[in-house]
């Protein structure tokens, strides 16, 4: 079944409300807001990674993430795997 | 160093199937109402033994929220919230550099670490293998995580690490913070413990081993030196406790709570499960040594009392041994009926038990004692709370391996 872009980003506020090392208002964060600046640390990516990995059914290695900057980025990197 | 200091309590924090607030739990130990039920977080038809001392279903997550923390281990995430409340009753929160808290030492006792991260742990490599564990398996599962996660929270930087000696741990821990700031290698110590083996490894585990109460009725399962004990009742939980010297306390004012007046330890060197009169005794002869103190000048004993035949009865006879017939000892209760039995937790909570009731001038009772079992030649108090006067009283713990840790706790007094 596909996942439609708005259910794969609130599914990822819910992961990033988990792993990242500093608290936000997770229901306000969106398509432009940098996953750098969401407290998501070196080591909280490692779990971050892994718990897309777990959402979504998908594998992919930490460093295909490095031009991916943003939740909508993230958010279109994710739906392309999961479509495919 | 060569100096010694007089060290204080002025911090207190805890969080218990009583809750997390030190004079509610005054409150029910004077009461005589225990937080014991039947086992909630696990499937209890699966077990023989079914009583439970758990935190309230919501405790421990209200109180994460309220120090903006997300949920990380239980055993982990229970040190770092009585850990602020250690440092908040102490007047030491916010730290940060340049703060009084800056340079506070940790020191916390577990018996098992974070075994909730350890039981996801076992459960993914059963289900998925190796391949997808988490990555963060390693730093979630540490012992020392316990210890490490409060000073990087906090910013504490003195040192940090934590003590296992099973059911002696945070007795322990108190003992070298203690020690530490008597001998001025440390003006502050951030002493605790914490442990909650409700997984469903360790809980058979314990099960198997028979030393846990198979009561059926939950309030009366955890009765210490009763005839009719059979074995103790397992609770979760955490406390810490902020030792000071009384000069660093009084030059910023804080509030003293109680003053830590002497530590003993010893190991049974006998068996890993099986307690040594001599091994408990020596502790206990150890502690009054250190403190300075006759057997005479102690009013009250908290037990380690676990409930079990064997625990009671040795540590019953290393009480007659160390302190005389009953007719010379001070009283003896046991707090385990009113939290269960924390394990590495034990001693802290206890410890603060002893606080409590010095601070009030009131012993808990026995509140399960219906048939004071008479091979345990010891005073014990009653069912019922007392007012008494009371100067000074001594806190034992003793674990598996053969580890015992008794300390001597002292109302606090120019």
């Amino acid at each position: 079944m596909t996942v439609t872009r708005s259910q794969i980003i609130h599914r990822l506020r819910g992961i990033m409300a988990r792993t990242a090392t500093t608290q936000h208002d997770w229901d306000r964060v969106g398509e432009e807001d940098a996953i750098a600046a969401l407290g998501i640390d070196s080591l909280a990516m490692l779990d971050f990674v892994y718990d897309i990995q777990q959402e979504f059914g998908i594998q992919f290695e930490a460093h295909e993430l490095v031009e991916v900057t943003t939740v909508g980025k993230l958010a279109t990197f994710i739906g392309e795997r999961t479509t495919a | 160093m060569g100096e010694r200091r007089r060290v204080v309590v002025t911090g207190i924090g805890l969080l218990t199937a009583l809750g997390g607030d030190g004079e509610r739990l005054a409150g029910r130990l004077f009461d005589g109402a225990g937080g014991i039920g039947r086992l909630r977080s696990l499937d209890a038809a699966k077990f023989k033994s079914q009583n439970a001392a758990e935190l309230e279903p919501d405790a421990l997550s209200m109180s994460l929220t309220a120090l903006g923390l997300r949920a990380s281990d239980r055993t982990t995430d229970m040190s770092l919230v009585v850990a602020g409340q250690a440092l908040a009753t102490a007047g030491l929160l916010p730290g940060g550099h340049g703060s009084p808290a800056e340079e506070t030492a940790v020191v916390f006792g577990t018996g098992n670490g974070p075994s909730h991260a350890l039981q996801e742990a076992w459960d993914t490599y059963a289900q998925k293998g190796g391949r997808l564990m988490r990555p963060t398996t390693v730093p979630r599962c540490m012992a020392n995580a316990l210890s490490s996660m409060v000073s990087i929270h906090f910013g504490l930087r003195g040192g940090n690490y934590v003590v296992m000696s099973s059911c002696s741990s945070s007795t322990t821990a108190i003992g070298i913070g203690y020690r530490s700031v008597l001998h001025g290698y440390a003006d502050r110590v951030l002493c605790g413990g914490s442990e909650s083996m409700f997984t469903e490894t360790l809980y058979a585990s314990w099960d198997n081993l028979g030393v846990m109460s198979r009561h059926a009725e939950p309030t009366r399962a955890s009765r210490p030196f009763d005839q009719d004990r059979d074995g103790f009742v397992l609770g979760e939980g955490a406390g810490a406790i902020l030792l000071e010297s009384l000069d660093a306390a009084k030059a910023r004012g804080a509030k003293i709570r109680a003053e830590v007046l002497g530590f003993g330890e010893s190991s049974d060197g006998t068996h890993i499960t099986r307690p040594s009169v001599e091994g408990q005794a020596k502790a206990m002869a150890q502690a009054l040594r250190s403190a300075g103190l006759p057997p005479g000048a102690i009013d009250f004993v908290n037990a380690h009392g676990t409930g079990t035949k064997a625990n009671d009865a040795t540590e019953a006879e290393a009480i007659a041994a160390v302190f005389g017939a009953a007719g010379a000892q001070p009283w003896v209760a046991s707090s385990k009926p009113f939290f269960g039995h924390l394990l590495g937790a034990a001693g802290v909570v206890e410890t603060i038990a002893c606080v409590l009731q010095l601070e009030h001038g009131r012993l808990h009772g026995n509140p399960n004692l219906e048939r004071p079992d008479p091979a345990c030649t010891v005073r014990l108090v009653g069912r019922e709370a007392s007012s008494q006067a009371l100067r000074v009283g001594m806190k034992n713990s003793f674990g598996f391996g053969g580890g015992n840790a008794t300390l001597i706790l002292g109302r606090f007094e120019e």
